[in-house]
């Protein structure tokens, strides 16, 4: 019989690992740079600390059962986790924490979409314990920067404000709310042309729907709004914010179209308090979203048990999605790596030797890649063999230990 | 360049008239002769693709296609992760619940439980089946539905009737209404949001069209 493996599910041949690594090592040498450091959690969760911040769905999740019957889940994202762990595991943690995180996640396959993959690799960070402006700003230019360090200059990102926006969706009937919210966040605007309610309301939904632009543009348009007190400390935080990301010269946006206000960037469902955003790459593929992120100042509270909350920001950068954008620059690995050495034992007696002399290569450098042949084939062979991975020098070695270095024409 | 999907059938005519009265001109598409399934406007503005009504929102969804238009019906039916962004109102039809005339049942209510009721809207026939909590088998189709009922293979059909005029000549009448249709504009979403090459200007032209014609 032949072993398939299970629908959706994919394996990473050594090209492909090397190409993964390349973006990883990148995107680690960054966080290491901004003062993150980097935490393991468990691949498996209780269900129910997957869904406690109100944004995973049961059906969403890839789920096992545990011992005595516990639901357990593979986790959909790392932030739950992470809330977890931080605010059980550390209990005196001193703030802020900077964390990062490269981890595989797993997401069931929905009815709907067009793609049966369930495991995906996400690496991101989450600085906790900060709600000030300087916090949004740092994680913005971070992901800002992590984009730089892989070569991807084609993107933009598309900011929200998740709490304004609720707080602006708050004037509409609870009847309908949740109907208008979930329109602007899948940008349906027949339904909100449609939908009972007076016309100053439905001026308001339609305002809503579509307040996005340069930043300037829709600061303009908001401010215009009868903000209240909240709102409008949300409205100067986010000006300032701006502010800080366009005057911050090597690492803010690049050009004018890659930083977009957009405040009908919401969720139909999530935890955030504050800034959402996403970020989008722009090639001859197509526009994807690379990753995205935001504030969510309540969600630590959820896992604490005196429910002491403390606030976090933070976003995850998709690793298949930056491997295809990246794909398109040529950047990353086009070949595994080859060997550097053959070292072949001219006889049968010659193994210790061999085996000798090729630790004795692998001692003088750590980048060296000296491979062994493991006999049964002739000298013509072996050649046909190191032309064939591009090994470009043969040590051959004799039961004396003598060595013969022969350096191969590569074609 | 903005790229639009565009239906083939019924909604092409009107589909290509409105792009025309905004200035991007997809008339070849309606040249018997033409091969060609995907094509530029004469100003070398715009390009269009020629694809089936369903699969219009898949070129949307990925973002291979900007723009598209589509019946609400199949955006329904397949739920995509698209922007509905006008209604045309041309294409109008709804999709309806009918049975042979002399079927005795005259409501989908009194349908039989676990009777068989023939669809090529399988997604939506379910959903409605199941919001009247009348258990009923849902046989897939792909066209001819109204042969379902004639040969005796289903009670009834759930498909979408425009004048009506075919399920008469197949001796059914409808008895239920599930909702009304017509053609939409539906963008992808991330390039809505960035108004990539500025197709925001072609969406507001569209709609004022539209507003006009009411």
């Amino acid at each position: 019989m032949v072993y398939q493996p299970p629908a959706g599910a994919r394996d990473l041949l050594p090209l492909d690992v090397a190409q993964k690594r390349w973006i990883e090592d990148r995107l680690q040498q960054v966080f290491h740079q901004w003062g993150y450091h980097r935490i393991i959690t468990s691949t498996l969760e209780r269900l129910d600390t997957l869904m406690a911040g109100g944004a995973i769905q049961r059906s969403a999740v890839l789920q096992l059962q545990g011992l005595d019957e516990e639901d357990l889940g593979l986790r959909p994202e790392l932030t739950a986790s992470i809330a977890r762990t931080v605010v059980t595991r550390i209990v005196d943690a001193t703030y802020p924490l900077r964390l990062y995180y490269n981890a595989n996640i797993f997401r069931r396959a929905q009815e709907t979409s067009h793609t049966r993959q369930q495991e995906f690799y996400q690496a991101g960070v989450e600085l906790l314990g900060s709600g000030g402006l300087l916090a949004d700003a740092e994680t913005l230019l971070l992901l800002m920067d992590c984009l730089q360090s892989l070569g991807l200059s084609q993107w933009s990102i598309v900011l929200g404000e998740a709490g304004l926006t609720r707080s602006l969706l708050s004037v509409f009937p609870s009847t309908i709310q949740s109907t208008v919210r979930q329109s602007i966040a899948t940008l349906d605007r027949i339904t909100l042309e449609t939908l009972p309610m007076t016309e100053s309301l439905r001026d308001r939904a339609l305002l809503l729907l579509d307040l996005r632009g340069t930043p300037a543009e829709v600061l303009q348009k908001v401010s215009s709004l009868d903000l209240n007190p909240t709102q409008q400390a949300a409205l100067d935080n986010l000006k300032s914010l701006i502010d800080l990301l366009q005057n911050t010269p090597d690492t803010g946006p690049q050009t004018p179209d890659s930083l977009v206000l957009d405040l009908s960037l919401i969720q139909t469902l999530d935890y955030y308090t504050g800034i959402v955003f996403e970020v989008v790459s722009d090639t001859a593929n197509g526009r994807q979203v690379l990753g995205q992120g935001g504030r969510y100042d309540q969600l630590l509270g959820l896992y604490h048990p005196q429910g002491e909350t403390a606030p976090g920001v933070g976003f995850a950068l998709q690793i298949e999605q930056l491997h295809q954008a990246i794909a398109l620059t040529n950047q990353s690995p086009q070949h595994i790596p080859t060997s550097d050495w053959l070292v072949v034992p001219a006889s049968p007696q010659a193994a210790t030797a061999a085996i000798a002399h090729a630790q004795k290569l692998r001692a003088t450098s750590d980048q060296l890649r000296v491979e062994l042949d493991l006999g049964g084939r002739t000298p013509a062979e072996i050649h046909d063999y190191a032309q064939h991975r591009q090994i470009a020098a043969i040590a051959w070695i004799s039961p004396d230990g003598n060595v013969k270095v022969e350096s191969v024409k590569l074609e | 360049m903005i790229t639009v999907a565009l239906p083939k059938g019924a909604l092409l005519d009107d589909s290509i008239r409105l792009f025309q009265a905004v200035g991007l001109d997809f008339s070849a598409f309606l040249d018997k002769s033409n091969r060609q399934l995907q094509i530029s406007d004469p100003t070398e503005t715009a390009k269009a693709l020629l694809v089936r009504a369903q699969d219009v929102p898949v070129y949307v969804e990925y973002g291979q296609a900007q723009l598209g238009v589509v019946g609400y019906d199949v955006l329904r039916e397949k739920t995509p992760q698209v922007a509905q962004l006008v209604d045309l109102g041309f294409g109008g039809c709804r999709m309806s619940v009918a049975v042979k005339e002399s079927s005795p049942y005259r409501s989908s209510l009194k349908l039989p439980l676990y009777g068989r009721v023939a669809s090529k809207y399988v997604q939506c026939a379910r959903e409605y089946f199941d919001a009247l909590d009348l258990p009923v088998e849902i046989v897939p189709l792909y066209g001819s539905v109204e042969l379902g009922p004639i040969t005796g293979m289903a009670e009834a059909i759930v498909d979408l009737v425009s004048t009506g005029r075919t399920l008469k000549e197949n001796g059914l009448v409808e008895i239920d209404v599930l909702y009304h249709s017509t053609a939409r504009l539906i963008a992808h979403p991330l390039s809505y949001r960035l108004n990539a090459d500025g197709i925001q200007t072609v969406i507001e032209q569209v709609r004022s069209l539209v507003l006009a014609r009411v």
